[in-house]
């Protein structure tokens, strides 16, 4: 579980994407694919650094699949080109492409032991003596914790150990790249848990690039030095998990990223350190302790993360700006935090969670059919545009 | 597996499901094979049915058979051979059980050649089914789905015409005036004289492989048609080039389709009667001519019931072997 941390640490010092003349391990340019009239993937440009971990989320239809297939070589560029570590892949098969895959299925081989699938790939390289392939093979068994499993068959295994087989089959080529499908998809919750922090280390370990496809928004959050929101076949922000979970730069993201209130106003007053919106969803004026570049008068969006507004039982000394008044209509108790649907007066629905940091008796609690106050600091509006 | 419990009718008591259910399944109407599964205590009486027809007109006449291999020829007698049970008037039952048919097979140059040329051509069908039959299987399983029923409809089409007319139909092809003759000698001049193909192995070969091309194709494209296509994605994205992941991963995987298909060519063939009484040699004779000769021409009933049983017993051993395999690899594939 140290994980991490240590890799917080990191990524505090090394943050090439920061610097516009660093070199990219991987650049996208440009690239469009279309099936018939569909456009999967819609003029993506990207540039990932060498051992990064690369997220790209996004729900089902929206490209990510298909930009990692192309990157494996299993589908064609409609338009634009993909250079890896300096090489354009355009033209160059799979077989002789430096980068592997671990596919969401896994496509582990029926027919051969957890030891030959993992030695398959080794055993296409030209030069490898069949001691240095049983060297590799072992060794790679070690990492994925799966030694006393080299003789049994895919079908033998549980989920989580064919998992490791399949990671263990891509890592074990030294590829410069590492492609990973829904890696985790078919692992119950626990397990999940269990594994991100082991893929982790293991990606530390090698010192190997991962770009990682899925639409498990939490999964990206643990795994991803940076994460690539993808809409209807574009990249709508990049940015790391903390950007894109509180600067969101636009509603999608903000929306598909947690959950979040979302009120629509106008704005009122626009100085370079802070912002007043006037919103008709919300019945009063949203007060943001930060500038925003908009047109006057423009229409934006602010949005406020449900952990982040205050529910009060009393009126708080100022009403004037970032509060409202509602009633409590359903409250979800999760054990770790409880979730309150507030209707305000407007008649909006606004989503509140509260840790549960005290037990509390049923008199302290807030109960159904309750008025209360919903009050959020200055700093917790993000205010979009689109 | 999906379907099935622990005592479902397609399984042994081992839990293992045999070819002959997966194929029935495979072509079975929709969910029949879950329905069957399902309402299996109802379904054995209607299961009975056929197994009764077996007994009857299977097993019974294969004993009596068997009994016959074993009696002593009469040339005169009606029917042409000794009882083999007898009560005695002592009220004992003498049973007479001369094995001299059977050593008679081994022994006899014209059966012992007969016996290999049948094994002979029977093989050779089968490698030259499977050369042609795999890469067809191969390219229907690979096809878009709306295009795949309409080229396994044409596999199947010739089923529609009564095989005895197929195969005549074959004389009027190869013969020395026939079609292919015509083509090559008299219009196209390729040839110096008309080819002798009838009455060859060439024929036979023409003729079994034509007959049992479907038979070969149809259990691997069952086969090849439910390989995971991600399965080859993998062996490409590990370096393996198409040709090396065909080998590896598509061929091993569709081992128990090429040895269905080759067993289905390969049974019928050793005992193929019509095929080589049509377009065969005359000098040199498969197993089932022979068999049909000495029961019908010599009236030697016993000699041929010895042959009938000598042939099952060859032909019951691959399908045993095969049994054995199938059920390892299906124990395998198992999740």
């Amino acid at each position: 579980m140290q994980a991490p941390e240590r890799r917080a640490d990191k990524k505090d010092k090394n943050e090439p994407w920061r610097d516009p003349n660093a070199e990219a391990y991987v650049r996208i340019e440009n690239v469009t694919k279309r099936f018939g009239d569909f456009v999967a993937v819609n003029n993506v440009s990207l540039r990932i650094f060498k051992g990064e971990i690369f997220c790209l989320l996004g729900g089902s239809g929206c490209g990510k699949s298909t930009l990692l297939r192309m990157m494996a070589g299993f589908e064609n560029l409609t338009s634009g080109s993909i250079f890896l570590d300096g090489q354009d892949m355009a033209g160059v098969p799979p077989y002789e492409r430096p980068v592997n895959m671990m596919f969401q299925s896994y496509a582990l081989f029926p027919h051969m032991t957890v030891e030959k699938n993992i030695a398959f790939g080794l055993e296409q390289e030209k030069g490898l003596s069949r001691a240095d392939i049983a060297t590799r093979v072992t060794d790679i068994l070690s990492i994925v914790k799966l030694d006393q499993f080299a003789a049994r068959r895919p079908h033998q295994l549980s989920g989580g150990q064919r998992q490791r087989v399949a990671l263990a089959r891509s890592l074990v080529k030294r590829p410069k790249l590492l492609l990973l499908d829904e890696p985790l998809g078919a692992l119950d919750k626990k397990l999940r848990e269990a594994t991100q922090f082991e893929l982790i280390n293991i990606q530390e370990q090698l010192g190997v690039t991962f770009i990682v496809v899925t639409h498990d928004q939490e999964e990206a959050m643990t795994l991803a030095s940076r994460i690539g929101v993808m809409n209807r076949g574009e990249i709508v922000q990049i940015g790391t998990p903390t950007e894109i979970y509180e600067f969101p730069q636009n509603k999608f993201v903000a929306d598909f990223i947690g959950s979040v209130n979302m009120f629509e106003g106008t704005m009122i007053e626009d100085l370079p350190d802070r912002v007043r919106i006037k919103s008709d969803d919300l019945g009063g004026v949203i007060y943001v302790d930060h500038g925003i570049s908009s047109a006057p008068g423009a229409i934006v969006y602010a949005a406020v993360r449900p952990e982040k507004i205050n529910l009060l039982r009393t009126p708080p000394a100022d009403t004037s700006e970032n509060c409202v008044k509602g009633v409590v209509k359903e409250i979800a108790y999760m054990g770790d935090m409880s979730i309150y649907l507030v209707k305000i007066d407007t008649g909006k629905i606004v989503r509140v969670t509260l840790p549960n940091v005290e037990r509390m008796s049923d008199d302290e609690r807030i109960l159904w059919d309750e008025t209360v106050w919903l009050t959020w600091h200055g700093s917790s509006p993000v205010v979009v545009t689109q | 597996m999906k379907s099935g419990s622990r005592n479902s009718p397609s399984r042994d008591s081992y839990g293992r499901v045999s070819p002959l259910w997966l194929f029935l399944m495979r072509f079975g109407p929709p969910r029949w094979s879950e329905y069957v599964v399902k309402n299996w205590t109802g379904q054995r009486l209607v299961i009975a049915v056929p197994y009764l027809w077996l007994l009857i007109f299977f097993l019974i006449p294969f004993l009596i058979v068997l009994k016959i291999s074993f009696a002593e020829f009469s040339p005169l007698g009606r029917p042409p051979y000794e009882p083999v049970f007898r009560w005695l008037e002592e009220g004992a039952l003498q049973i007479k059980l001369l094995i001299g048919s059977y050593v008679y097979l081994f022994n006899e140059p014209l059966y012992v050649s007969a016996w290999l040329y049948s094994l002979k051509v029977a093989f050779f069908s089968t490698v030259f089914c499977l050369m042609l039959g795999y890469p067809m299987a191969y390219a229907i399983s690979r096809s878009p789905p709306t295009q795949r029923n309409v080229l396994l409809l044409l596999i199947i089409l010739p089923f529609w015409t009564s095989f005895l007319l197929r195969v005549y139909a074959w004389i009027g092809l190869l013969k020395t005036d026939g079609l292919i003759n015509q083509v090559l000698f008299k219009w196209l001049g390729i040839v110096d004289e008309p080819l002798a193909m009838m009455n060859t192995s060439f024929a036979v070969y023409i003729g079994i492989v034509y007959s049992y091309l479907p038979f070969m194709i149809l259990p691997l494209y069952s086969n090849l048609e439910k390989h995971d296509n991600t399965l080859l994605e993998a062996a490409q994205d590990l370096g393996a080039g198409p040709i090396k992941s065909f080998l590896r991963v598509t061929m091993p995987l569709s081992f128990p389709g090429i040895v269905a298909g080759s067993l289905l060519v390969f049974i019928p063939a050793v005992g193929e009667y019509v095929i080589p009484s049509l377009l065969g040699r005359t000098d040199q004779l498969m197993v089932a001519k022979l068999l049909a000769d000495e029961f019908f021409l010599n009236r030697d009933w016993p000699r041929a019931s010895a042959v009938a049983i000598a042939m099952l017993l060859l032909l019951v051993v691959p399908i045993m072997v095969f049994q054995r395999f199938q059920n390892k690899e299906l124990q395998a594939q198992k999740k």
